[in-house]
Order: structure tokens, then sequence, then C-alpha cells
């Protein structure tokens, strides 16, 4: 019996060609490409009142300047607007080029192409633009009071309001025994991949038709916004993406206005054209999130248990809201975790801002709410005196509750039910995992010698492979290798080797069998993106339905070619044969041959195919329902998410001198279902914990007052480092099984990231005496808390 | 961006009111200025060249000068734009009497945008106040009669042969003017003067003369 290679941590097969630098990214591609560069916005806020392009036109290498006035058709349009809502009622969405003002620093306003980058660049630098400079707005304060707007008529620059409500909130609240209000600060971070974006076009003169290389997280998203501005055929475009240095969210967002321009410019010229985005261009010409601010009231009981929990709260989405209210509604119904509310409300305005975009970034408003739902738990807690696990405990959804339905709207526009999970057991283990019930002797006696630790808990539910569907297209070749494509991409997920264990299980096929293709359309079509912890669930299940299907077809056949039921046969290491008659058996290359009617004959092997070898006189060769080879493809497409869940531990000791934030411990319990690969899960949790690890103690998006971003660069952007992050990662997994799709998967790629800041800012709280508020915190900030306290507690002391 | 200095100049304070705006003075000990023409009284086009960090380049924008109701106090309001960024600037000026000398004070608010002020932001403050520190160096270098002042002017010449304004008092354009006097065009941030120059002098804004405005010139070729 073949090894089973699902739950095996199996080394990635992707691994040595992109750890020995052979991986293929955009700008890998195209030696023969000339090159783009686009000037930007300087001004978080400006009207466009001249560009004067003469001074560049003598560059040497100069081959086109393009502004907004040389958009034509469609081009000329503003970029979609990708995810409708009824609440979005004031979207707005930046030309690919700026037409009549800018609206952040960064906003693309011209491009130029050169015979190379330098080239262009030197043209860039001779394009002069008179602006009239208007005044900006920054930040969710600016935003509000709305003093200033960043569209004219876009009233208190409010771009939707949405409110859900289950039950009555407010009386719930008056009603209850205990209420308390909390108002929390997230501030903005980014995806920040170590690759920035990249396009590069190839337009065939010959054959009129569009290839495109992209550095996305959805191709099929690309091409079909490709061939809408360029007014194509969806048939002569294709959008290939090749490896991908990290997308995290942010190139999920399509299409960028280089990933319409440059194809343009390739069809105008002739020429392939390639852009590949600098690290500042990306700090302010992609996107951010995390920006919110929320207020919170809730009512609860003696024992801590919530009886009514209502949550305002406003997101900053940027200039422009071309993602839709994806990240805010995630955020409005992610935030109630494994917890049930007792009636709940939730309202937020989302707003504009003279900043660059907000659009997903791992996690995807998830670590917002669930600040705001943990440090709610710890606020509870503390005011009863009450253990903080304990008071999480007593509000969890019961396993024997599940499937839940919370009676809200999530962001794929059904409703939020929670298909499994078993969260008492979680906490069992996250609490034996981090030593929860000897914290306090521990943290006694710490204190004692005069350190200062503290212990931060924080649980999260995940909504993960959301809609509308994947596919999968298994195909066995003759030569008994196994090809395997889907549509969706790759940006490091190890989907080579997780897809591959899938069809290897499937088809009884070795894993060096099996080539996995990801992200081309000329694969696969049809497909939506990788986002949303989806890859594994989405594409994972459609390839396990594909690969099914094709294994009906090569039992078909071999039942024929070894005159046995289709029932008697398994297929071992590459080969079918007779269950129990081991002499009996025939190779997958052979079946492949013999599932496709031969006149012609190319080799021995296709031989064994030929119309005087094989068929039956009085058959047609190719039965009515039958297809020549054996291929199988499938979709998958849920009825709902399926919601993964976890929870975080996190021991910090802080430096009584300097405030400096010492992580000593970090636990995780994991569960994400079935684990295809546990070493793969394990490597997505220690990511994502790392990249919460910036995103709670140094990452910010550092605006002044007139929205120019002082720290777009890696010197002053202060990303963590592997001494930042806890060398030891100490994970448990538990697996409640998905019942939505044939492996009983859900997802894993953003778990990690999601529950940091509320657990950092809970153990910060724990080991200074005091509540933090506004994420991140940083060294200085926790020093200045420090201060501000004992002038307080010394203030306090005067007047008793 | 806020920043504010303070420098002691060796001259009677009427004096250095007067040095502070002659354009015959500014030209000589602006670091960097590679132009400079007059467009009015107390208003100026100039080119600065400047760099912070690796981030170099040549600012073209417009200075000018007002009194301020305050005694001895008046405004400097600079704006210019190059490859680099932008840079627009208010620096309040204001001299007291100090014994021989006069005492300066600069308090500049300026927004920088463009490359500098995304990646040059942390040392700008920094490189600010020691262009002003050199800029007023060099005017009390002027002032104490340790460094010349470049006499003149450059009369623009039309075809006609017949000089009008504006004066120019340098332009680094070959064949076009007086040969800048040996001082390398340094590593300065900006440009403009005093307190402005600490600031980036980066200035400047409107478009020189040469380039026409209103003229969406952008054009597609190939």
């Amino acid at each position: 019996m073949t090894t089973r290679m699902m739950g095996e941590p199996v080394r990635r097969v992707e691994d040595r060609r992109l750890l020995t630098g052979n991986g293929r990214y955009l700008d890998d591609l195209g030696a023969d490409a000339v090159e783009v560069a686009v000037l930007r916005s300087p001004h978080a806020h400006a009207k466009i009142l001249d560009i004067d392009v003469t001074g560049a036109l003598e560059v040497e290498g100069l081959l086109a300047i393009y502004t907004y006035e040389d958009l034509t058709g469609p081009l000329a349009d503003p970029l979609p607007l990708l995810i409708p809502h009824p609440a979005l009622t004031q979207g707005r969405t930046q030309y690919p080029l700026a037409r009549d003002e800018v609206n952040y620093v960064g906003e693309a306003v011209a491009m130029v192409v050169a015979e190379n980058r330098y080239l262009a660049e030197d043209a860039v630098e001779r394009i002069v633009v008179s602006y009239q400079v208007l005044p900006p707005v920054v930040g969710i304060a600016a935003a509000r009071a709305a003093e200033h707007l960043v569209h004219p008529d876009v009233p208190g620059n409010v771009a939707a309001h949405l409110v859900q409500e289950v039950g009555d909130a407010a009386a719930a609240i008056a009603a209850a025994p205990h209420r308390l209000e909390l108002d929390l600060d997230v501030e903005r971070s980014a995806s920040t991949p170590l690759e920035g974006r990249g396009v590069l076009a190839r337009w065939d003169t010959d054959a009129q038709r569009l290839r495109i290389w992209t550095s996305t997280q959805t191709s099929t998203g690309v091409r079909a916004a490709v061939a809408v501005k360029l007014g194509l055929d969806l048939g002569s475009v294709e959008v290939i993406t090749p490896d991908v240095g990290g997308g995290f969210g942010v190139k999920i967002m399509h299409p960028w206005p280089e990933e319409v321009l440059v194809p343009m410019a390739a069809r105008a010229l002739g020429r392939p054209v390639k852009f590949t985005e600098d690290r500042r261009e990306h700090f302010i010409s992609s996107a951010h999130e995390r920006g919110q601010q929320h207020h919170v009231e809730v009512g609860f009981d003696d024992e801590g248990r919530l009886l009514g929990l209502s949550v305002r709260f406003w997101h900053d989405h940027g200039a422009y809201i071309p993602y839709g209210l994806i990240v805010p509604i995630i955020t409005s119904t992610q935030l109630l975790g494994p917890y049930k509310p007792g009636a709940y409300r939730v309202e937020f305005d989302s707003l504009y801002t003279n900043t660059v975009i907000v659009t997903p970034y791992r996690g995807a408003g998830r670590p917002q709410g669930v600040y705001a739902m943990e440090r709610t738990m710890d606020a509870i807690a503390g005011y009863l005196g009450l253990d903080r696990a304990e008071v999480r405990e007593r509000n969890f959804i019961q396993p024997e509750e599940m499937p839940y339905d919370h009676g809200l709207t999530f962001q794929d526009g059904r409703p939020l039910v929670y298909d499994s999970g078993d969260f008492p057991a979680s906490l069992a283990k996250l609490k034996k995992l981090v030593g929860w019930d000897s914290w306090p002797d521990y943290q006694a006696r710490a204190r004692a010698e005069g350190r200062r630790v503290g212990i931060g808990l924080a649980c999260y539910v995940e909504g993960t492979g959301v809609g509308p569907y994947e596919g999968g297209h298994v195909q066995v070749e003759t030569t008994g290798k196994v090809k395997v494509a889907t549509g969706l991409t790759s940006q490091g997920q190890g989907h080579q080797t997780a897809f591959a264990q899938i069809v290897a299980d499937e088809l009884g096929v070795p894993m060096s069998d099996i080539e996995v293709v990801t992200g081309d359309t000329r694969r696969f079509p049809y497909a939506v993106g990788t986002f949303a912890s989806r890859a594994a669930v989405m594409s994972g299940s459609a390839i396990a339905l594909a690969a099914r299907a094709a294994r009906t077809k090569i039992l078909k056949v071999a039942a024929e070619a070894l005159e046995a039921e289709a029932d008697d046969l398994e297929i071992v290491e590459g080969r079918v044969r007779v269950k129990g008659s081991p002499g009996t058996e025939i190779s997958l290359g052979t079946i492949a041959v013999l599932s496709n009617p031969l006149r012609y004959a190319f080799d021995e092997a296709s031989k064994a195919a030929t119309q005087f070898v094989v068929g039956h006189p009085d058959l047609p060769p190719v039965g009515e329902d039958d297809e020549p080879g054996i291929e199988g493809k499938d979709y998958y497409s849920p009825i709902g998410s399926t919601f993964a869940n976890g929870m975080h531990a996190v021991i910090v000791e802080t430096d009584p001198d300097t405030a400096e934030v010492k992580i000593l411990r970090y636990c995780v319990v994991h569960d994400c279902g079935t684990l295809i690969n546990p070493m793969i899960v394990a490597g997505q949790v220690h990511g994502g914990v790392a990249q919460g690890v910036g995103g709670a103690l140094y990452e910010r998006m550092a605006y002044d007052e007139s929205g120019q971003l002082q720290n777009a660069s890696f010197m002053d952007f202060l990303m963590p480092y592997a001494s930042e992050v806890p060398a030891s990662i100490e994970i448990d997994h538990l697996e409640t099984p998905s019942p939505l799709n044939p492996l009983g998967i859900k997802g894993a790629g953003e778990a990690g990231v999601i529950p940091s800041a509320a657990v950092f800012a809970a153990a910060i709280s724990d080991a200074e005496g005091f509540e933090i508020t506004s994420m991140p915190i940083s060294p200085s900030e926790l020093f200045e808390l420090r201060t501000a306290r004992r002038a307080a507690g010394q203030q306090e002391g005067d007047r008793s | 961006m806020k920043v504010a200095g303070e420098a002691v100049l060796h001259a009677p304070l009427d004096r250095v009111w007067t040095a502070l705006r002659d354009p015959a003075v500014l030209v000589t000990t602006i670091p960097g200025c590679e132009r400079l023409v007059a467009t009015g009284p107390d208003s100026y086009d100039m080119t600065v060249t400047a760099g912070v960090a690796s981030i170099k380049g040549s600012y073209a924008g417009t200075v000018s000068l007002t009194d301020l109701p305050e005694p001895n106090t008046f405004l400097m309001k600079a704006s210019g734009a190059g490859g680099p960024g932008t840079v627009s600037a208010d620096v309040t000026v204001t001299l007291v009497e100090a014994d021989d000398a006069t005492r300066l004070r600069y308090d500049a608010d300026a927004v920088v945008g463009g490359v500098i002020g995304g990646v040059g932001q942390r040392m700008l403050a920094g490189v600010a106040k020691k262009l002003a520190g050199e800029f007023f160096a060099a005017v009390d270098e002027v002032l104490t009669g340790a460094r010349a002042v470049q006499p003149a002017t450059v009369a623009p010449a039309d075809e006609a042969g017949t000089s009008s304004m504006p004066m120019v008092y340098r332009d680094a354009v070959p064949g076009r003017v007086a040969a800048r006097p040996g001082e390398p065009v340094s590593f300065i941030l900006g440009a403009v003067f005093g307190a402005a120059t600490a600031l980036l002098g980066v200035l400047v804004g409107a478009r020189t003369a040469r380039t026409s405005r209103n003229t969406r010139t952008a054009r597609r070729m190939g």
C-alpha cells in the first residue's frame, strides 16, 4: 500500500528551486522588455493644473509618455469597483492615470516607457506638473471631523455606513447588571511582501493576442479586467502568474493602474513592456490596512456572560475604495470570535482619507475585530475580578451547538454560520501548553525579583475558504506522469506540495510523478484567486474531486484491459492491479495510452492503442459518455465558508527602564480541520505570528499631517527581524474536520496574524498593570504611558 | 515639519537686515544656488541643487519675502519642485540686537513631499539645520568682509540688447552667464536662504520662464 500522504509533514517540493535562486519572479522575466517608470503625486490632495512633458522628450531612449489624456475607451474610465455592496453608496475609484486631481501621495499621474528603467526615471524627473495643493484629510479623526473632504461630492467623507443587529443590543446592555465601555485604536500597517508589484506584457502582433505575466493573487481577475479595459475578447488574453515573492493580501487587489497601462503600451508600441515596482512605490502606491477606531459597549452578568454587545467603529479605507467593504464587514462579523454575544449590534462608517488605499492584508479586518472583542473580555474579567480564561470559557459556543448561526451576513454575502469547532477543547489545550494555571505564581515570583512580566490570551474564529468556487484539472499522461492544474495562484504557500499530496492519495501515484501548475489561464481559465485562506479548501477540494473523476476513468479502462471488475482494482505506486493478485497489473501510462484510441502510432507504447489492436468492432471507439484520455475536471463551490479557529497566548517581559517589550514565550493552539501537511501549516503559523509581532510592536504607517508617508523605506518602516520573532513558537493542533468539503479541511494562511494585537495588548497590560488601548505600541509609547500614569498618580496623591 | 534655530551674525542689525534681503549676497551665500532671477521686489525664481543622503537633484522654485508687523521680522515663503520631490516652507526670520552683533532666529514650517519626504524625512531636520548653519556662516563672512560679494548681476540680454527685468543674479546655464565662483555645488538640501535653506532649499515651484504654462503637451510617440 502506498504511504498515505495527507497529514504527512512532507518537505516542500518547491523549496529546492526557490532556495537555490532558481525561482522565476516577475523581474526575472522579459529580458528583452522595455521598461516603465511612473510619475507619482508628491501631494496628498491637489488639483492638477498642467502637465508639461517638454523637458522629458529629449531623454535618449524614451519611447512614450502617457497621461490621462492619452487614455481612450474604457481605459479613460475609473478603475473597477470590484465588490459592490448596497451600503456602499459613495464608491469612488481612481483613474489609471490621474485626471484632474490627485488624492494621495503616490497616485499615478503619468507613465513613461523607455529602453530601460534608468532612462524612464530620467524622463519622469523631467516632467513638470503644476498642482494646486488642497487641504488633505489624514487619519480617522480628520475624516470623521470632515472639516475638509477628500471627494467634494462625498459628504462627511463617508463611503458607506452599515449596521447589522441581532436582538436589541441597546436594551440588553441597559438591562444588564454590569456595563463597560471601551475605546480602542489600531493603526495602519501593510502586507509588505519582499517582491513588490510587477507586470510584463507581450502583444503578439501576428496572432493579435496579449500575454501578461503579473505578480498577482488572481490571474483570472487580471485577465478579465484587462480584456474589458483594452476591449479584447477574454480568449485573446492570457495571464500567467510566475513565482511570486509574497502577497499577503495586497496582490489580490486588481487591476492596479500598471496592470492595464503596461498591456496598453505593449500593444501600442509592439514591444514587450515591463513594470517593476520599487520599494518606495510599494509603500505609497499599493495598499495598506488595519487603521480603525472602535467604541465598544458591553453588558454582562455577574459571571461575566455577555448579555449585549454594541460596537461602533470607523474604518479608514484611504483615498478610493476599489475593494469595497470586505475589510470592515469581516471586522464586524469576525469580531464575535468563539463567543455568543447575546444581543449584538455593529455599526461602521467606511471613511475616505487622502492616503493610500486599503485592501485586505493577511487577517483582513479580523485582527482589529479580535482586538476589540478580546480587550472587552479582559475588561470584563478585570472588572469582575475573574480569571480571563474563565470569562472566555463561559461565553464560548459549545461544540454541540454547531453548526452555529449568528444571524449575521458574512463577507461572502452568506449567513455567518460556524460549521464546526471545539472551543473548550482548544482553550484547555492552550492553558496546558502555556501553563496558564501556574501563571499567578510565576508572575508573583518575577515581581518579587523586580521583573515585569505579563501573559495575554486571545481567541479567534476565521471564516476561510470563501466562494464562489475553484476548479481543478488532473491529467494522466502516457508517461504515467500526472499533470495537475488549478486557476488560483501561489505566493509561497507550498501549493505544489499540498495539492500533490492530495492527488497522490486519490490516484495512488508517487509525489514525484505529480506536477502542479497554478495561476496560468492557459491551463485553467476559471478561477477566483488566492485570498481568505481559501486555496487549500477550495482548490484542494476541487483537485480532489477532479482526481476522483480521473480515477474513475483509470479504473474503467484498466478493468477492460485486465478483464476485471473496477471495484476489484486498486492503484498502488502508479500501477493498477487486481486486489489480492499482485501479478495482474497495468501502469497508469499504459492506461493513458489505451484511453485514447489512435489511428497513428508514434512509438512502441502507442501501438497498443491503434485501430487494429484495440476496440470492439461493434462499438464506437469512444463511447457516448466518454472522452479520450485520462482527464478529470471538477469544481468545488461550497454553500458557505468553513470556520477555522485558534487561541494564542504570549508571555512578555517589559524593561522597567527602557520599556522594551521582550517575548518570553509564544503559544498557539490551532484548529484548521484536517491537516494536509502539518509542516506547511506550522510554517504558515510561524509566518503569521512573525507578521503579527511586527503589527503589534513595530510597524505603522507614519503619515504626517500633510499626508506624506514619512517611513516609506525599510530603513524607517520596522519589520521584525528573526531577532524580534520568538525563536520558538509552540504549537498544538486540534483537528475538527469541516463537514463542508470532501477533505474536511479549513484554511490556515492567515491564522497566525489574527490575534496578535489583542494578545500583545493583553500581555503588556498584565505586565504593566494598566490597560493598553492603542496598537501597535512602541517602547517610547509605553514609556510615555508610564510617565503619564505616574504623573496622574502623583496628582491623585497630592489631592488626597 | 518644523525646524527652528538661531545664529549670531557679527554686524549691526540694520546691516544684517539689508544683507539678508540683498540678492547679490544671497546668491553668494546660498549653498547650491545655480540660478537666481528677480521677478519683482523681494521675489525671485531660483534653481538649487541639493541632496539629502543619496537623493540628489535640482529644484526650481520661487521665493518671496514680506515684512511682518513685528519689529525686525520678515516672512519668507518658498516653494519648489524637482525630481526628488517638492518643498514648500514658511520661514519667519526675526532679528534682535545683541551687543555688536545680531541674533537671528528662524522658525520654519515646511511640507516636504516626494522621495525626500518619504525616504529622507528622518534626516531632513538635521540636514536643514546644518545647511542653515552654513548659510548664516557664509552671510557672516560677507558681513565681516571675509567673503566677497559677487558684484553682479548679469542683465538679461534679450535679442534687442535692451536690459530690463528680471535681473539675473546667477544662471548656471552654460554660455549664458556669470561663471560660478568655484564653490562646489554642495550637498545641500535646500537652499533658499536662511532658514529656507535650511529647510530645504528645495524650493520652488513655479516654472521657470522657459517652460510654458497650460500646455498639456503630453504626447505619445512610437
